[in-house]
């Protein structure tokens, strides 16, 4: 198990791009998938893409972030890879229906995005449970919602 | 402050001590819980600290200090005042600070318990307070309670149902409920305990022990 107790920089850090991009032709960098959900832990068991076991625990004042390196030396570098943040994209009938659609998602805490009339929510969780809090604008035909990957 | 970079040495700040939630409604055991816990964690060698968080007062943590389980100044209490979600999703500065000063205090700690005040079910944990966080219902509350989908009951790690000697006296199936929190979380972890005799905390010690401490 590879114990990682900090993050060394990120990937597109002038100082680590050249060595990273060297270790890439002799296919010796790994990466570590983490769910966007989970990149706000400093501490989590992950496994990188060559299946070994990495238990990262970081200082208070450190984050995983896209592009992350955890490991730098001469045989290998070893680099995070945020997980694909899938989307929920709500369309509103109207500018009513906009405007309710608005109060519940602050109410409930959702992180959302803007793309022209609809509303886009990060999901994080089963779909079902975002219909079900807005149950009464699905079931009334005012706002639709339908699943979408970035 | 130590500003040093180097691409072939580790970073110079310190990992501290592992910080752990536990949030639920009012009364769940959360309290009770924890002074299980308490000795479980003795029994594997890890050095522990608390924090509690009450509305207006330190009775939680009055209770903890004078339980005999722990060395009392190990115990800190943050007041929530009216809104105990607060401070510790949206604004966790008052419960980051009692962990960061207990981790001063006794630098040998490894696993600090954060016990929110009891709050309903929409209740969640910031991830720059804690690294991990269980939520506790009890089965007295009502075997509904899974179903309703609280962000608390299916975001959490570990779902803890306590109370599990009452399931025969408020009319619960134990096995159904178990049964709908596990579909409603997507098979992710959950913990049936009964505070009273003890039952199922060694099992979250050494879950915790493994999943948080790594070892
Ligand atoms: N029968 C039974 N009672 C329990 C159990 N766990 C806790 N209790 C009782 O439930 C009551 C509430 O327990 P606490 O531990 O204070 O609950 P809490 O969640 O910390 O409560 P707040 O901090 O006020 O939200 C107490 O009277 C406990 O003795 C259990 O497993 N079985
Ligand atoms: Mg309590």
């Amino acid at each position: 198990m590879l114990r990682i107790e900090s993050v060394l920089g990120s990937r597109s850090d002038p100082a680590m791009h050249e060595a990273i991009h060297h270790l890439e032709h002799h296919h010796a960098v790994e990466f570590v998938t983490v769910a966007v959900g989970d990149l706000d832990r400093r501490r989590l068991m992950a496994r990188t893409d060559k299946g070994e076991e990495v238990a990262i625990t970081l200082p208070r004042d450190q984050k995983l972030h896209d592009g992350a390196v955890l490991v730098l030396d001469h045989h290998r570098a070893v680099i995070v890879r945020a997980g694909e943040q899938r989307w929920l994209r709500f369309t509103p009938r109207s500018a009513s229906d906009a405007l309710e659609l608005g109060y519940h998602a602050g109410n409930l805490h959702w992180r959302v995005r803007f793309d022209g009339e609809d509303l886009l929510v990060a999901q994080d969780g089963q779909a079902s449970a975002y219909a079900a809090r807005i149950e009464q604008l699905i079931s009334g035909g005012r706002v639709e919602m339908s699943e979408e990957a970035e | 402050m130590d500003t040093r970079t180097s691409t072939h040495s580790p970073s110079p700040s310190r990992v501290g001590a592992a910080r752990i939630g536990i949030g639920g409604p009012v009364g769940s055991g959360k309290t009770a819980l924890i002074e299980r816990l308490i000795p479980a964690f003795a029994a594997r060698g890890v050095s522990l600290a608390i924090v509690t968080n009450d509305l207006v007062t330190a009775e939680d943590a009055e209770r903890i200090r004078r339980s005999g389980l722990i060395d009392p100044a190990r115990v800190a209490a943050v007041e929530a005042g009216a809104c105990p979600h607060t401070v510790i999703r949206e604004d966790p500065t008052l419960n980051i600070a009692a962990a960061d000063d207990l981790e001063a205090l006794f630098p040998d700690v490894e696993l600090i318990l954060i016990e929110s005040g009891g709050d309903n079910l929409a209740s969640t944990f910031s991830l720059d307070l804690v690294d991990w966080w269980m939520f506790v219902i009890d089965v007295a509350g009502g075997d509904d309670i899974p179903r309703k989908n609280g962000p608390g009951v299916l975001k959490c790690d570990l779902l803890v149902v306590n109370k599990t000697d009452l399931a025969p006296y408020v009319g619960v199936d134990l096995a159904a409920m178990a049964a709908q929190a596990a579909t409603a979380r997507a098979g992710r972890p959950m913990a049936l305990t009964n505070c009273r005799s003890n039952e199922g905390v060694d099992a979250i010690a050494d879950r915790i022990v493994s999943d948080v401490l790594f070892r």
